[in-house]
C-alpha cells in the first residue's frame, strides 16, 4: 500500500519544486514589472501586462458575482420554501459541475456575438462570473447556516425588520467568511483558462486596457500559448516563471482565505 | 421592507462596481487584428513600427488561424483579419461584396522534417511521395532511403491556411483527407516546436519558419526539385505557394485605412522581407 | 436559472445540426466539417478513456495515500500534508498543461519510445495528477470520519490492522470514496486546456480501441481547438455547441448522482 501511497505523496511535491525550480532563473523584478514593448513572439519578457489582465479579470468577474451570490443566499435564508432550497441547492451544484469551457462557449455567442461586447474584459469577465458563482453562493450559504437562529429570532422579538435583521444582525457576525469566500473565488478566477480563451484574451499588445470593451492579456492565457507555441527555450522559462508567479498568486488568495477562516471560525 | 433592502444592496453593489470600472472607460481608437499565425511576424512587427509614429493609436494582434481570421472579421469583432489562404468559393460568396483581400507578402509553403531525418538522407521527395505519405500508404523513412523509423505525420487543424494551400497543392483539394496523419497542430510555432523536438517528423510549414532542426526539403521529381527559396518563389518554379492577405471590411475608418497603406508601403515591405516573407511590390 | 438558460440556449443553437442529420451522429465515428460529418463517437471515446485512464491511476493512489495519511501520520505531518495537497488542487490547469507539455512528453517519447508523446496515456497521467488532490483530500476525510470507537472495537476483537482496513475502514468510508470519485470525473472530464496540449487533438478512434498509446481527441480539446474558427451559424458551429451540450449533459448528470450518493452517505 505505501507503494501506492508514495507517489501521490511525493510527486504533487515535486511537481511544485520542479516548478519554482525551474522559474528560479527567471524570476526577478524586470520580470514582474517589465510590459511587452512588441506585440509579437518572443519580444515580450515582463509579464506585467499579463498580471494585472489576470488580476482585473478575476476582481471584475468577483464584483459581479458578489450581488448575485448575496441575493441569492439571502433569498434562499429568506423567503424560499423547502422545495425551492432543495431545487436552488440541486442547480448550484450542478452548476458547480459543469465543465467551465462550456461557458466559455456560451459566452463567446452570447456576450461577443450577439451583445457585440467583442472579446473584452467584460465579456470575460461576465462569464469567469458564472464560473465562480456557485463557489460563492454555496459559501454564502454555509456561512449564513452557521448563524444560530435564535440571533435571528432575538432579532425579530426586538422588533426588527427582516432588512435590519440582515444589515444588522447577520452581516457584521458573518464578513469575515463572506470575505474568505471571496479569495476563495479570486484564487479559483486567477486559475481558470478555457472560459477566458475567446472571450477575454488576446496574446499580446495590451498594457493597461484603456475601456471595458477591449480585451486583454492573461497570465493562464500566456502560459498556455508559450507551452503550445514556444520554440526556443528562453520563452519556455518565461512560461516557467509566468506559471511559478500565478501558482504564488493562487496561493497567496488560498492562504489569506485560510487565515481569515481561522481568525474567524475561533 | 425587506425588497426595498434588498435593492438597496443590490444597487449599491452594483453601484460599486461601475463606479470602480469608470475611471477605466475612456476610449481610444483601438485596431484589433487576428488569425493567421503565418502574418503574425509580419503585422506584430509592422503595429510595433507604426504605433512609433501614431502613439495615440493601440493596435493588438494575435494569432488563431486563417480561419479564424475570416470567421472574425464576419462576426465583425476585428477590424483586420490576416488570412494565410485565398477565400473560400463559400465564403467569397459571403463576403466578397463587403470585405477587400489584399496581398502583403509571398510566401512558400515548406515540407519540413526533422534535422535526424535529413541527415540520414532523406533530402528530396516527389510530389507523389509527400502524398503517399499524408495518405498513410508510406509509414517508413525507411522506404523513402532514410532510416527505419516510423514516419510522424504531421497535419494542421482544417481550417488553418497553410493546409489549405498543401492540400490544394499536395493533395489534390484544399479540403482532401489526410488518413495518414499522427497528430494535429495548429500554428507555425506549435508545429516547429513539434518537428524539432522529434527526430522522425515530417510537416507543412510556412517558409520563415525553417531552422536548423527543422529543414525544408526540396519538391520535385530528380533534377528537378526546387527548395522554397525566396528567388524560386519569385521565379514560379516552387509551386506550393501562397499570397498572406489581410482582410479589410470596405469602408473602414481612416486608422485602419492608413495601417493597411503603411503595410503596403516600403517601410512596411521592408519589414515583410526582414521577417522572412517575399514581398508583394 | 442560469441552469437553464445555459442548457436551452445549448440546445436552441445545435438544433440546426439535429435537424439537419438527425441524432445518429452522435455515434458517427468521421469528423470533417468540411464534409459536414459530425460524428461525436472518437471524441466521446477520447473523452472516455482519458477520463477512466485518469481514475485508474489516481483512485488507487490516492486511496492508499489518504489511509496512509489519515491512519499512520502523526498529527502534526497531517496539518501540512493536507495544507499541500490544498494548495495542489488549486494549482491551475495551465500550469499542469506547461508540466505536461515539456516534461511527461519528452518523458514518454524516451521511455516508451513512442512516435509522439500526445497521447491518450498522455493526457489521462496528466488528469490523474490533477484529481490526485481532490480524491486524496476528501477520501481522507471520509476515513477519519469512521468512528473512534469502531477502529478500537476491532482491536479488541483482535483483528490485525489489515483486516480492519479491509473490513471496518473501507467499506464505512466507501460512500466518501465514491463521492470524491464521482466530482473527481467530472472535473477531469470537463478540462480543457491541459488535456488539449497533450492529447494529439486527432479526430480518430484509437485502433484497436484500448490502444491508449495512441494520440486521439476529447470533447473538450476539440472545442478548444476549433471553436474560434468556425463562423457563426454554421452547421460546424453548431457541432461544437453540440459538444458543448454533451459535456453539460454528462456534467449534469455525474452532478445529480454525486448529490443522491452524498445525500445516501
Amino acid at each position: 500500500m505505501l507503494l501506492l501511497a508514495l507517489p501521490a505523496l511525493l510527486i504533487p511535491t515535486m511537481v511544485l519544486c520542479y516548478i519554482f525550480w525551474q522559474a528560479v532563473p527567471v524570476l526577478n523584478w524586470g520580470f514582474l514589472s517589465g510590459t511587452a514593448d512588441g506585440v509579437g513572439f518572443g519580444v515580450t519578457e515582463g509579464i506585467f501586462s499579463q498580471l494585472v489582465g489576470s488580476l482585473l479579470l478575476a476582481t471584475m468577474a468577483c464584483l459581479i458575482a458578489i450581488p448575485f451570490a448575496l441575493g441569492t443566499a439571502l433569498y434562499y435564508r429568506t423567503f424560499a420554501t423547502p422545495g425551492q432550497q432543495r431545487l436552488m441547492n440541486a442547480m448550484f451544484n450542478m452548476l458547480q459541475g459543469i465543465p467551465p469551457i462550456v461557458f466559455g462557449l456560451c459566452g463567446l455567442v452570447v456576450l461577443v456575438n450577439l451583445f457585440a461586447w467583442g472579446v473584452s474584459l467584460l465579456s470575460g469577465a461576465v462569464v469567469l462570473a458564472v464560473v465562480v458563482l456557485p463557489l460563492l453562493v454555496l459559501n454564502t450559504l454555509v456561512t449564513l447556516e452557521r448563524i444560530p437562529n435564535e440571533y435571528s429570532e432575538a432579532g425579530s422579538a426586538l422588533g426588527l425588520t427582516k432588512g435590519a435583521i440582515i444589515l444588522r444582525l447577520w452581516l457584521p457576525r458573518s464578513w469575515l467568511q463572506l470575505l474568505t469566500g471571496l479569495l476563495l473565488a479570486m484564487a479559483r478566477a486567477l486559475s481558470e483558462t478555457a472560459p477566458i480563451m475567446f472571450t477575454a484574451t488576446v496574446f499580446s499588445g495590451v498594457v493597461w486596457p484603456d475601456s471595458i470593451f477591449s480585451p486583454v492579456t492573461t497570465l493562464q492565457t500566456h502560459i498556455f500559448y508559450l507551452a503550445q507555441e514556444g520554440n526556443d527555450p528562453l520563452l519556455i522559462s518565461i512560461a516557467w516563471g509566468s506559471a511559478a508567479v500565478l501558482v504564488l498568486l493562487v496561493a497567496f488568495f488560498g492562504l489569506l482565505a485560510r487565515l481569515l477562516q481561522k481568525l474567524g471560525g475561533n | 421592507m425587506f425588497d426595498r433592502c434588498n435593492v438597496g444592496l443590490w444597487i449599491g453593489f452594483l453601484g460599486a462596481g461601475f463606479l470602480l470600472l469608470g475611471p477605466l472607460y475612456a476610449a481610444t481608437t483601438t485596431i484589433k487584428i487576428a488569425g493567421s499565425t503565418t502574418l503574425l511576424p509580419i503585422l506584430s512587427e509592422a503595429a510595433k513600427q507604426y504605433r512609433v509614429t501614431h502613439p495615440d493609436l493601440s493596435l493588438t494582434v494575435s494569432g488563431g488561424g486563417s480561419g479564424m481570421g475570416v470567421a472574425n472579421i464576419e462576426r465583425g469583432t476585428i477590424d483586420i483579419g490576416m488570412a494565410s489562404r485565398p477565400l473560400s468559393e463559400r465564403e467569397a460568396e459571403r463576403l466578397g461584396a463587403s470585405i477587400d483581400v489584399i496581398p502583403v507578402a509571398r510566401d512558400a509553403v515548406a515540407i519540413a522534417v526533422s534535422k535526424a531525418v535529413y541527415k540520414s538522407g532523406v533530402t528530396q521527395l516527389s510530389l507523389a511521395q509527400i502524398a503517399a505519405i499524408y495518405r498513410g500508404e508510406i509509414r517508413n523513412w525507411r522506404e523513402l532511403g532514410g532510416l527505419d523509423a516510423k514516419i510522424l505525420v504531421i497535419d494542421k487543424e482544417a481550417s488553418r491556411g497553410t493546409r489549405h494551400v498543401f492540400a490544394t497543392v499536395v493533395l489534390g483539394s484544399a479540403r482532401a483527407r489526410a488518413p495518414g496523419a499522427t497528430i494535429i497542430t495548429g500554428s507555425n510555432n506549435e508545429e516547429q516546436s513539434v518537428i524539432s523536438r522529434s527526430d522522425q517528423a515530417i510537416g507543412m510549414i510556412s517558409n520563415a519558419w525553417l531552422n536548423d532542426r527543422v529543414r525544408a526539403i526540396a519538391v520535385g521529381e530528380g533534377d528537378m526539385a526546387v527548395l522554397p527559396t525566396i528567388e524560386n518563389v519569385a521565379l514560379g518554379r516552387y509551386m506550393i505557394k501562397r499570397d498572406l492577405n489581410i482582410l479589410v471590411p470596405k469602408g473602414s475608418g481612416d486608422e485602419v485605412k492608413g495601417f493597411v497603406a503603411f503595410l503596403r508601403s516600403e517601410q512596411g515591405q521592408a519589414i515583410v522581407e526582414t521577417v522572412g516573407f517575399h514581398s508583394v511590390r | 436559472m442560469t441552469i437553464v438558460l445555459v442548457l436551452g440556449f445549448l440546445l436552441y443553437s445545435s438544433w440546426p445540426l439535429i435537424q439537419q442529420q438527425g441524432i445518429a451522429f452522435i455515434i458517427g465515428d468521421e469528423w470533417y466539417p468540411f464534409e459536414s460529418l459530425y460524428g461525436m463517437l472518437p471524441a466521446l471515446v477520447g473523452t472516455v478513456w482519458a477520463v477512466v485512464l485518469a481514475l485508474l491511476i489516481a483512485l488507487p493512489c490516492g486511496v492508499a495515500a489518504a489511509i496512509f495519511c489519515a491512519e499512520l501520520l502523526p498529527a502534526h505531518w497531517r496539518g501540512s500534508m493536507r495544507f499541500s495537497m490544498e494548495l495542489m488542487a488549486g494549482v491551475p490547469s495551465v500550469v499542469y498543461g506547461l508540466l505536461g507539455m515539456w516534461v511527461l512528453l519528452p518523458l514518454l517519447e524516451s521511455q516508451l519510445e513512442l512516435l509522439t508523446g500526445r497521447t491518450l496515456l498522455a493526457a489521462g497521467l496528466l488528469l490523474a495528477l490533477m484529481i490526485l488532490p481532490t480524491i486524496m483530500v476528501l477520501s481522507e476525510d471520509a476515513i477519519r470520519a469512521v468512528r473512534q470507537s469502531q477502529r478500537e472495537a476491532a482491536k479488541n476483537l483482535g483483528i490485525g490492522w489489515d483486516a480492519t482496513l479491509w473490513r471496518v475502514l473501507l467499506p464505512q468510508a466507501w460512500p466518501g470514496i465514491r463521492v470524491a470519485t464521482l466530482l473527481a470525473t467530472g472535473r477531469a472530464m470537463g478540462e480543457t486546456v491541459a488535456v488539449m496540449l497533450v492529447v494529439g487533438s486527432i479526430d480518430r478512434i484509437p485502433d484497436p480501441f484500448y490502444n491508449f498509446l495512441q494520440p486521439a481527441q476529447t470533447l473538450t480539446s476539440r472545442i478548444g481547438r476549433e471553436m474560434a474558427e468556425a463562423s457563426i451559424g454554421s452547421l460546424h458551429w453548431a457541432a461544437l455547441l453540440f459538444c458543448g451540450l454533451l459535456l453539460a449533459a454528462i456534467a449534469m448528470g455525474l452532478s445529480l448522482l454525486t448529490q443522491r450518493k452524498g445525500a445516501a452517505a
